[in-house]
């Protein structure tokens, strides 16, 4: 048929170009914000599985972001291992603290879970900069090892050092966040969740153990933060508590909202858009001498939701068809 | 150490009763409209910045008393717009998510348009009393702090007498009770709503000026009121002003105590431990209807 | 007791300082359709909640497949096979009608939700129940129920009385033993009820047990094996349907007109 075989081209052309986008410009601070929007895709992704699919509002979703960095940092600067090994411990260390906030997400709902879930990110960044003996406080972690290069057969070894091959790796990070995205949310798996969103005393009543499938969401979610804060931590290889500071919550927010909550490339268009926008914003902040990023992100978020409810990804839905509801597949 | 102890107690008082008239604020919202305003913090900022420039007009303390006036006064006109051109659009249309949504995107302009504006200096609100303090029975504290706990006082019995006596105020009440019923009363929902939540602003101004000159002013000083507010309203019962008035000065006492025996670093902390152990234990479905025991 | 497929034995129900459910001894038999009737307020919603879990009684026990099923949760009491549907219907309402069903499908007896997130990663559209499978089988529960029409509509579209029979249909993609529901005729017009007598007919010569509770005399003096009558929280009266009919204690019970109109 017409329109897939569309999809399939674009999505065709679209890969090819991803693939050589690091040859094709050069510039290194641009393959920078690449590797950066990379990072921000995974961790937007995974707060709008909360928020978009499951209807969980988590505002202390960064808290899995810092704890996977830290986590992973303090495995390569303390333990001296491998930041291959870091990398999904950082996920996992983060999914095992994602249970804490799963747990009382059970009974609370909308603002009363939103206020415990910053309460629990604050207390964390609390901890990160008090702690000074294990984080060494508000200075942050320093020189922590990049990824271990590669070998390969035939004596190439692959060295994670520059932009251009970060790029690639967190490419394919991001193509496996994707696709366990869709492959969660278009099956069993996501009609439950959107039950459970839909009506949770309904959901319950045809066998959803509605507890238990939060619980399941918030790790697999926490997992992926972790994954982005570890890729974040070997990257840019020097991490502090601001990372876990609510102005980054309050970032991933509006990259979902203006992509469009509870879709799948929304996140992508959000993460992209402002990290791209941001660093824009601070050459005009450079230029006009004021502050004025945080201030676009505030209205832009509030204009997102008043007159562009769905993102960007809603407004190409309503072109294309005749009814936009709320988020859907 | 006893007399220490007792001091401790009352300075967590007076600080708890600046909380309390923030946290009523808050409260009375949502429990009218169902606005959980994450940005409320900044309408105390916004207080406190009228404060500090009124003031500067008009020195004394009645230029800081005046001040009161004219944040209250100021923020509560501010509100009035926030609700109408923010709020109210949102009300009728979407969910939850959407009304925390547009107050944290207010909170972040707030925020950093506060910085923009006034710089991200601290400044302070000039103490009429040149921090002349006074001594009474058990405890001592600066002449200021204890005007501050006055006019707490003063403003919690005027919203209580408002709430109680006047018309208006008892339909505020019933509002936030049962609004299809007190719209069929002939209760103009709309009216009640711009007034509850110009009231509530209104107060976290004045809250916002008392919180000012007890510690100091700054742009980014709204959060930690915003947080605390709701960690006494969650005590207390989201709008549930009794409760608020009681878990205000619980948090108030309980921060100044744990803040001097346990740890100051970690004293904002107490708050969010506050609230989280509330909401496990007695999360706010009192009457659980179709949810299970 | 011989036939009985389940039992409730002494129920009780405290809400503050009001009983809505007093020592109410009761027993559905396997395979027929049991009615339960009382003035608003007897208790009839309650006893739903209790035996589907969404309530703990404060005291008694509810016998099932020889285990007590009282203050168990509402999903496992679903997955053990006993389902229902809401006085004020509960259906997705941005799901479309077959999506609605097809969540009643997915097989969440036996796999934990972390098995279920693998199966979905590991065989997604094929997995079970989403793909051709759970397709055709919701399209048929669709087309028993009389709204196939409407299977890509959103659920939110349809009129009341769909909403109620979507409701049962999704109550119906769980495969239950015991079906109860609640209030199925309120808000229906007389044709849309005796739709409704059918269809439920049809649910019970499936060989599934019902319980239902209604205001409407006619429906269920119609469809009922038996009756059960609730009075402020107590049985007083059990029987046939004539027997019910004539009994003198159910008769006053309702002495205060609030049978419904249409009756």
């Amino acid at each position: 048929m017409n329109r897939t075989s569309i999809k399939l081209l674009f999505g065709i052309l679209g890969a090819m170009v991803l693939l050589a986008l690091p040859f094709l410009i050069r510039d290194r601070y641009f393959q920078h914000l690449l590797v950066l929007s990379g990072i921000f895709v995974i961790l937007s992704t995974s707060w709008n599985f909360l928020a978009g699919y499951s209807g969980l509002l988590n505002l202390g979703h960064v808290a899995f972001f810092g704890i996977g960095g830290y986590s992973s940092a303090l495995l390569a600067l303390k333990l001296g291992l491998s930041p291959w090994v870091g990398l999904p411990s950082g996920g996992i260390i983060a999914s095992l603290f994602g249970i804490c906030l799963g747990i009382p997400s059970f009974r609370l709902s909308g603002p009363y879970l939103a206020i415990t879930t910053i309460g629990f990110s604050e207390i964390l960044r609390l901890i990160s900069m008090n702690w000074v003996e294990l984080t060494r406080g508000s200075l942050g972690l320093y020189g922590i090892p990049p990824f271990t290069a590669l070998k390969l057969p035939g004596g190439l070894s692959i060295r994670f050092v520059s932009e251009q091959n970060v790029y690639y790796l967190v490419l394919i990070f991001v193509v496996l966040t994707l696709v366990l995205m869709h492959k969660l949310t278009h099956s069993e798996f996501g009609i439950t969740l959107k039950s459970m969103r839909e009506d949770e005393t309904g959901a319950e009543s045809i066998g959803i153990n509605t507890s238990r499938y939060k619980l399941t969401v918030f790790m697999i979610s926490a997992f992926l933060a972790g994954l982005a804060g570890s890729l974040y931590a070997h990257y840019i290889r020097l991490i502090s508590p601001e990372m876990l500071s609510l102005g980054e919550t309050f970032s991933v927010l509006t990259m979902v909202m203006v992509g469009g909550l509870g879709t799948l490339f929304g996140p992508v268009i959000g993460a992209v858009l402002l990290t791209f926008l941001s660093e824009g914003l601070r050459f005009l902040e450079d230029i006009v001498k004021i502050d004025i990023r945080f201030i676009i992100y505030g209205a832009l978020l509030i204009l997102t939701i008043l007159f562009m409810r769905n993102g960007i990804v809603g407004l190409f839905r309503k072109a294309g068809q005749s009814d936009s509801g709320r988020p859907g597949d | 150490m006893e007399s220490l102890f007792v001091q401790q107690i009352f300075n967590g008082l007076i600080v708890g009763s600046v909380y309390c008239l923030i946290a009523i604020g808050l409260t009375m919202i949502f429990g009218v409209m169902r606005i959980a305003n994450f940005a409320h913090g900044d309408f105390s900022m916004l207080g406190a910045y009228f404060s500090i420039y009124f003031v500067a007009l008009l020195s004394g303390w009645t230029g800081w008393i005046g001040s009161l006036v004219v944040a209250a006064v100021g923020v509560g006109i501010i509100g009035f717009f926030v609700e109408r051109f923010l709020f109210r659009p949102l009300l009728t249309r979407w969910t939850d998510i959407d009304i925390i949504m547009v107050s944290i995107g207010l909170f972040i302009l707030l925020e950093n348009g506060a910085r923009l504006a006034f710089g991200t200096a601290p400044k302070m609100i000039s103490d009429p009393f040149g921090s002349r303090s006074v001594n009474l029975l058990f405890f001592s504290t600066s002449i200021i702090r204890l005007l501050c706990f006055l006019f707490s006082g003063i403003a919690i019995f005027l919203l209580q007498l408002f709430l109680t006596r006047t018309k208006m105020g008892v339909a505020i009440r019933a509002t936030s009770q049962n609004r299809s019923a007190a719209a069929l009363m002939g209760i103009n929902i709309s009216f009640i709503y711009s007034l509850t939540f110009m009231v509530g602003s209104a107060l976290a101004g004045l809250g916002g000026v008392l919180y000012g000159t007890i510690f100091a002013v700054f742009p980014m000083m709204g959060a930690m009121p915003t947080l605390k507010a709701f960690a006494i309203t969650i005590l207390g019962g989201m709008g549930n002003i009794r409760g608020a008035i009681f878990g205000g000065f619980i948090l108030g006492v309980a921060e100044t105590l744990g803040g001097n025996y346990l740890s100051m670093q970690y004293k904002n902390a107490i708050g969010f431990v506050i609230i989280i152990l509330v909401l496990l234990i007695i999360p706010h479905g009192l009457f659980g209807g179709k949810q299970r025991t | 007791m011989a036939g009985a497929v389940l039992q409730g034995v002494n129920l009780t129900r405290w809400f503050g300082g009001l009983c809505a459910v007093k020592e109410v001894n009761f027993e559905i038999q396997a395979g027929e359709i049991l009615g339960l009737i009382g003035p608003n307020g007897a208790g009839k919603t309650t006893l739903i909640n209790l035996v589907t879990g969404y309530y703990a009684p404060n005291g008694g026990d509810i016998l099932y497949q020889e285990r007590n099923i009282a203050g168990m949760k509402p999903h496992t009491i679903n997955n053990m096979g006993i389902a229902r549907s809401f006085q004020i219907v509960r259906i997705f309402p941005k799901l479309t009608v077959l999506d609605n069903v097809r969540s009643g499908l997915v097989d969440r007896r036996t796999r934990s939700p972390i098995r279920v997130a693998l199966d979905s990663i590991l065989r997604s559209r094929d997995s079970q129940m989403i793909g051709r499978a759970g397709q055709a089988r919701g399209e048929e529960l669709l087309d028993f129920v009389g709204l196939i029409q409407y299977r890509d509509e959103l659920a939110e579209n349809l009129p009341y009385a769909y909403c109620k029979r979507l409701e049962i249909a999704r109550a119906l993609a769980t495969e239950p033993r015991i079906l109860l529901l609640d209030e199925p005729s309120s808000g229906l017009n007389p044709k849309e009820q005796n739709d409704q007598i059918t269809m439920i007919r049809r649910i019970n010569a499936k060989g599934i047990t019902i319980l239902i509770v209604e205001h409407v005399m006619k429906v269920i003096m119609d469809i009922s094996n038996r009756i059960m009558v609730l009075h402020y929280g107590e049985k007083i009266a059990e029987g046939t349907p004539e027997e019910i009919y004539r009994n003198p204690k159910v008769v006053e019970a309702y002495l205060g007109g609030e049978t419904s109109a249409q009756g």
